[in-house]
């Protein structure tokens, strides 16, 4: 049966059809998708497998179609193409054509081609309106056709003498061939929709039909358009083949009145030409996204395809057929062959197995059938997406949350049903209720590439929209089913499932402000019996246990290093947050982490980075800024911190990086709820860098050697300079800059109220938990800070100053002035001494001035000059004979050359 | 500009004194040979350097120009000078030569000595002896024989006196600058060290008999508050900045040693090469089996031999550290003294 004709008269697959003509492939994409449609076994087998013939015509018909198509819109560089490709597919058939002679629709192309050519090429008008493409395309093709044709002479002038015949027989054959397929049809019950129109299009007459191909033909020559569009879109044809199947009186009439469309068929037929017309403009390429396309249209599309299911219902097993297990089992794997198959309907075959599941229900299977099903449909959400990058639809996510907590709930109801995926396909026990159930299917995997797709979905919604707080509601959803599985788990899997549900629990806790937790630790138990109705209200276990017992497990039990490492990062991160720091950085020295992330795979570096930079904060939090500084170091020196957290592409490299490299960075972006702010990050390294950094500098101010603590501190503070004008600051750089500004001249207060004022505390430090802990931690801070670099700057110009008068200065109590003057003291930076009884330092004076201090360096600077020196002349000593050194020691001695006669001794050995 | 142009004016004359002391003690520097034994400078040629120095001259930027005049036996004459157009990138297709020839074209026509006799320069704190001028001095000096470079010390000049400086490529630098030869071994054999690269001639400035009848009326207008740079007690900055500058060249002199330690190791290693030991070893044998021995290849085809540093620049940097320590010497001479002088005042004040 000529496939050519089947299409045609399919209305149903017109959609698919319509691009798939476009890319000249062959419609074979249509067949996966018809026979589930249908599902009829027999029908299946037997169009799948195609005759050689039939394969070799169908694509020598998509390809004259396209030439028509370029014809008809004078694009003659494509014609050329397509030219080419059907010379070469007909060289293909070459073997099938020798057994059944040339086909007439070959011919009848290539004498068209000729003569829309030789019209062209007569046309000098148009010629010259052609762009140059398409002129040099014209001649080539020109003399190409010719010189082609030479061969297929004899055929092509019969076929000029007798066009009405060779077309005629070309319907013959198709009228034989379809009534081929009717006989096996009429076999069936013929409820399907397809079957049915195809028996509507085997019943015209032959004679209608013969003397409608006559007028065809006849209008030929001079409406080379309508002919076009009987070939191009088959849809036209087999409306009206259709109709003529109600009245065949009215075939012809219908015939004419195609063009003014009556009927509310022909007005169908006409829209979706319009539809595909304006398709092929739009997605030439895409024929993916065409598909999809047509999955979201509505009106007409929709209307079409609704009769589908219903068709199908029945269809799903034939009329009286006992369901048993074994029909349902054959009918699941039936649908879930087609599944990965090119062109599969995915949504239908989801909807499939929807039903199923339902006739399962209806019929009391039994759970085992029920649960296999599930999962099933469950993969095929999955695989809904054919891109890895994509992510899931809403509705599709949320039937799939769905769909997994029903499974739960059949599973938690049925404890004698086992799941595994090591369970084999044979060994699986459905129904025999004796034994427990046996499926095969692994819940874990499921939750885990659930919790995939919603780090995708969240990847790819916009942060800032109300969409992504809509979504990030379903987080809670996960976490519920994953508490489930873990429960279910916890009963039924093994060491290392457990370990992996447990991980992604931690993964989806760790990061969470345990408000409640942080509550109750701030009101003490007063009144325990309350409080601790309280406790009861609130949720059993503070997340801060729930993590130590979920990782203390991992850590026990797990054997693959990737889970370990990624729990302990989590642990720290969930200690780092809730401001136990000691526990944090503890656990961070003893895992050893440090020394050999960079092994890691980039993800777990990522949540590595993460850690540092929530350890790093936490110890700003606790006031201990060299920690603090120590810890952000690594993130922010490099100036990629955005990057190494995991929360979005540098602009700079994305020159660098390919394609192919940017789709995989973007996905191992962490979702916008996870971020850590940016902003907070570098204010906290900038404040723990100004705290460390403006002592040190005013400490060492004339000392040459000295180094930076911090880079991109002392990089901001170069900006800070360079600028021109200096208004009040803005942003927060520039806050800490003006603040390190004042902290030097020891001016606190200035530097107090730049580091803490409305604009820092919207920016920065109300995102604190404990906001005002940290803000009375940092002024305490900046008084010390700015006492120790006022001591350092000014210690020169006092000969003693009181204590009282610092604590003043400084608003610090005496006892602390004191043990800080005396801790500089002690650690030499400050040469002083403290006199008891009059609360006074005084100073000695030791220091030496700036020409001291250069002559000091410069003396320093000779010295390793002179040694320079002498090396070389201790090397020109050298080449002249080791043999010799006896000696030289000698003549060294009696010319009193040796100064430093044991040091240069030993230094000429080295040498050597 | 009028006032400050009349007292350095002044300190001019004054210091011409000063100028050939410093001349008389450079005697001993034996510029017997030499062309050039004296400078003689116009008034008109300081004043136009030194305001060429305050007009475009800024902190460590120099300013250069052009000397005119002619040469009197042993004697040279400067009567007129003109400065190089400061130098902007944008136009760097300018002709420096071209400009100098109009120059002097037109200073012609007024009846100007047009005779190029050599170039000025100014300097930051002393820093003048780098490559950039010995290889301008050079070319001049390989061009007319008699020509020099004024070094003009705007610092020092502000503290009170005025310093002015000719120097000259000695006959021996010439030699090797024209050998292009700067290698250990070539300087060796010139015998060349960085107290014989440039010699300095003294410098008598020349007023006409009017001018100083002038200078002398100005003198005595002059209230004695315009001298008291002299005496500015203030001498730390300088002093620090000099050793500032210093350090930086005895780390850049370290780095040479090291430089040339390294090579002098490497050539060594070389020489020493257990390769060739063996080649004879092996000859040897072959000697005593009778066969023919192997061909001496040449080692420097095998090894390369390591390049030999440039010697030049620690010559450079070690008359630059001289000329800071010359300066340093004399700066602290002076204000030791002038410390003495205050002490003295003070106590008798008392």
């Amino acid at each position: 049966m000529s496939r050519f004709f089947t299409t045609g008269s399919d209305s149903e697959s017109e959609s698919s059809l319509s691009g798939e003509e476009l890319v000249t492939k062959p419609v074979g994409g249509n067949y996966g998708k018809q026979p589930l449609l249908l599902s009829e076994d027999e029908e299946d087998t037997k169009r799948v497998v195609r005759s050689a013939k039939d394969k070799r015509f169908e694509e020598l018909t998509n390809l004259i179609r396209t030439i028509r198509n370029a014809m008809k819109i004078r694009d003659v560089t494509k014609c050329l193409e397509e030219f080419e490709l059907l010379g070469k597919a007909y060289g293909k058939a070459k073997s099938i054509v020798d057994k059944e002679g040339v086909p007439r629709f070959y011919i009848r192309i290539l004498a068209d081609l000729e003569d829309y050519l030789n019209e062209l090429w007569e046309d000098k008008e148009g010629k010259k309106k052609m762009n140059k493409n398409n002129a040099k395309a014209l001649s080539t093709l020109r003399q190409k056709i010719r010189k082609y044709n030479r061969d297929f002479e004899s055929h092509i002038t019969s076929y000029k003498q007798n066009p009405e015949q060779s077309a005629d027989e070309d319907a013959e054959k198709n009228e034989e061939d379809s009534e081929g397929s009717s006989d096996e049809d009429e076999d069936e019950d013929g409820v399907s929709a397809a079957t049915f129109l195809k028996k509507k299009s085997e019943a015209p007459s032959g004679e209608s039909r013969k003397f409608l191909k006559k007028m065809d033909d006849e209008d030929e020559d001079s409406e080379d358009s309508e002919d076009d569009e009987d070939w191009d879109t088959g849809s036209t044809s087999s409306d009206s083949d259709s109709e003529e199947e109600e009245g065949k009186q009215t075939a012809l009439a219908s015939r004419f009145l195609k063009k003014a469309p009556t009927t509310d068929e022909d007005k169908k037929a006409a829209e979706k030409k319009r539809e595909d017309k304006a398709k092929k403009k739009h997605d030439r390429k895409s024929k993916r996204l065409d598909e999809e396309e047509e999955d979201n249209e509505g009106g007409e599309w929709e209307r079409v395809r609704g009769g589908v299911p219903l068709v199908k219902k029945p269809k799903m097993f034939a009329k009286g057929t006992e369901i048993t297990h074994a029909v349902v089992i054959k009918k699941l794997n039936e649908i879930l062959q087609a599944r990965g198959k090119k062109g599969t309907d995915r949504a239908a075959q989801i909807e499939l197995l929807q039903l199923l599941v339902q006739i399962a229900a209806e019929n009391n299977l039994g759970e085992g059938v029920i649960v296999k099903i599930k999962f099933n449909i469950i993969a095929s959400l999955y695989d809904y997406n054919p891109n890895l990058a994509t992510y899931m639809k809403p509705e599709m996510w949320g039937k799939c949350l769905d769909c997994i907590n029903e499974l739960m709930d059949i599973l938690f109801a049925n404890p004698n049903i086992f799941v595994g995926e090591n369970i084999l396909e044979e060994s699986e026990n459905l129904h025999n209720a004796d034994q427990p159930l046996r499926v095969r299917g692994c819940i874990l995997t499921l939750v885990e590439r659930m919790d995939e797709e919603f780090t995708k979905i969240m990847q790819n919604t916009d942060p800032h929209s109300q969409e992504y707080v809509e979504h990030l509601k379903d987080e809670a959803q996960v976490c519920a089913i994953i508490e489930r599985v873990q429960r279910y788990l916890e009963e039924k899997g093994t060491t290392e499932e457990v370990c992996r549900i447990y991980l992604l629990r931690i993964l989806h806790t760790y990061y969470k402000f345990d408000y409640k937790a942080h509550q109750r630790q701030l009101t003490p138990p007063e009144g325990s019996s309350k409080s601790e109705q309280d406790q009861a209200e609130n949720e059993g276990e503070d997340s801060a246990v729930l993590m130590e017992r979920l990782c203390k497990y991992i850590y026990a039990k797990d054997r693959t290093d990737r889970i370990r490492t990624c729990a302990i990062l989590c642990h720290i991160y969930h200690h780092a947050l809730h401001s136990r720091w000691y526990q944090a950085r503890d656990l961070m020295l003893m895992s050893h982490l440090q020394d050999n992330i960079q092994h890691a795979d980039p993800p777990v570096q990522i949540l590595y980075n993460r850690t540092m930079v929530q350890l790093g904060i936490c110890a700003f939090r606790q006031g201990l800024t060299k920690d603090a500084h120590n810890a952000l170091l690594d993130i922010q020196s490099s100036g990629r911190a955005k990057e190494l957290l995991g929360q979005g592409l540098l602009l700079r490299s994305l020159q660098e990086r390919n394609q192919e490299q940017e789709k995989v960075e973007r996905r191992r972006q962490v979702p916008f709820h996870l971020h850590i702010n940016l902003e907070l990050l570098e204010c906290v390294y900038l404040v723990s860098a100004m705290l460390l950094e403006i002592p040190y500098m005013a400490a060492h101010e004339s000392d040459a050697r000295r180094r930076m603590i911090s880079k991109q501190f002392h990089h901001q503070l170069r900006v800070g300079e360079r600028q021109p004008l200096l208004g009040p600051p803005e942003s927060m750089r520039e806050h800490v800059v003006a603040a390190s500004k004042a902290m030097k001249m020891g001016d606190w207060k200035t530097c107090h109220s730049f580091i803490i004022n409305e604009k820092m505390n919207g920016k920065v430090w109300d995102l604190f938990p404990e906001a005002d802990k940290v803000r009375t931690m940092l002024v305490r801070k900046i008084q010390e800070e700015s006492l120790r670099t006022y001591l350092f700057t000014y210690s020169s110009v006092y000969d003693s100053i009181s204590m009282e008068t610092l604590s003043d200065m400084f608003e610090l109590d005496l006892p602390t002035v004191h043990s800080i003057i005396s801790k500089m003291i002690i650690n030499e930076e400050l040469m002083a001494s403290l006199d008891q009884p009059t609360q006074t330092v005084v100073m000695h004076r030791t220091e030496p001035t700036a020409q001291q201090n250069l002559a000091l360096q410069l003396a320093e600077k000779l010295g390793s000059l002179v040694e320079n020196n002498e090396r070389v002349f201790d090397h020109k000593q050298g080449t002249y004979g080791g043999y010799f050194r006896d000696q030289k020691d000698g003549y060294r001695k009696n010319e009193g050359y040796m100064r430093r006669g044991g040091y240069r001794q030993q230094q000429s050995q080295t040498a050597y | 500009m009028a006032s400050r142009k009349e007292g350095t004016g002044s300190t001019a004359t004054s210091s011409s004194s000063t100028a050939g002391a410093a001349g008389k003690g450079k005697g001993k520097g034996g510029s017997g040979d030499s062309a050039v034994k004296q400078v003689q400078i116009d008034g008109l040629v300081v004043l136009k350097i030194i305001k060429h120095y305050q007009e475009e001259g800024q902190g460590t930027e120099v300013v250069q120009g052009v000397l005119l005049g002619l040469v009197v036996e042993d004697r040279l004459e400067i009567t007129n000078c003109f400065p190089f157009p400061q130098h902007t990138e944008d136009d760097a297709d300018f002709d420096e030569v071209q400009y100098q020839m109009e120059m002097m074209r037109s200073l012609r026509h007024v009846n100007i000595d047009h005779l190029h006799v050599g170039w000025y320069q100014s300097t930051y704190y002393g820093s003048f002896v780098t490559r950039a001028l010995l290889d301008s001095q050079f070319s001049y000096q390989h061009a007319i024989e008699e020509s020099v470079v004024l070094i003009y010390d705007p610092i020092k000049t502000a503290q009170g006196s005025l310093s002015l400086k000719a120097y000259r490529l000695t006959p021996k630098l010439m030699e090797v600058c024209k050998e292009k030869d700067f290698s250990p071994e070539a300087l060796k054999k010139a015998n060349i060290t960085f107290e014989y690269m440039f010699e300095e001639v003294p410098i008598v400035i020349k007023n006409s008999h009017l001018i100083n009848v002038l200078m002398w009326e100005l003198e005595k207008k002059s209230a004695v508050a315009d001298k008291h740079e002299l005496l500015s007690l203030a001498s730390s900055n300088h002093l620090g900045k000099n050793l500032q500058l210093l350090m930086d060249r005895v780390d850049e002199m370290s780095q040479d040693i090291v430089k040339y330690n390294t090579y002098m190791r490497n050539t060594s290693k070389q020489q020493q090469q257990k390769h060739q030991q063996r080649r004879q070893q092996e000859n040897m044998q072959r000697q005593s089996r009778g066969e023919p021995p192997l061909p001496e290849e040449d080692l420097s085809k095998l090894f390369k031999p390591p390049q030999p540093p440039a010697r030049m620049d620690s010559l450079l940097i070690a008359g630059q550290i001289n000329t800071y320590c010359q300066n340093i010497k004399e700066f602290t001479a002076q204000n030791l003294g002038k410390l003495f002088m205050a002490q003295a005042l003070q106590e008798y004040n008392n």
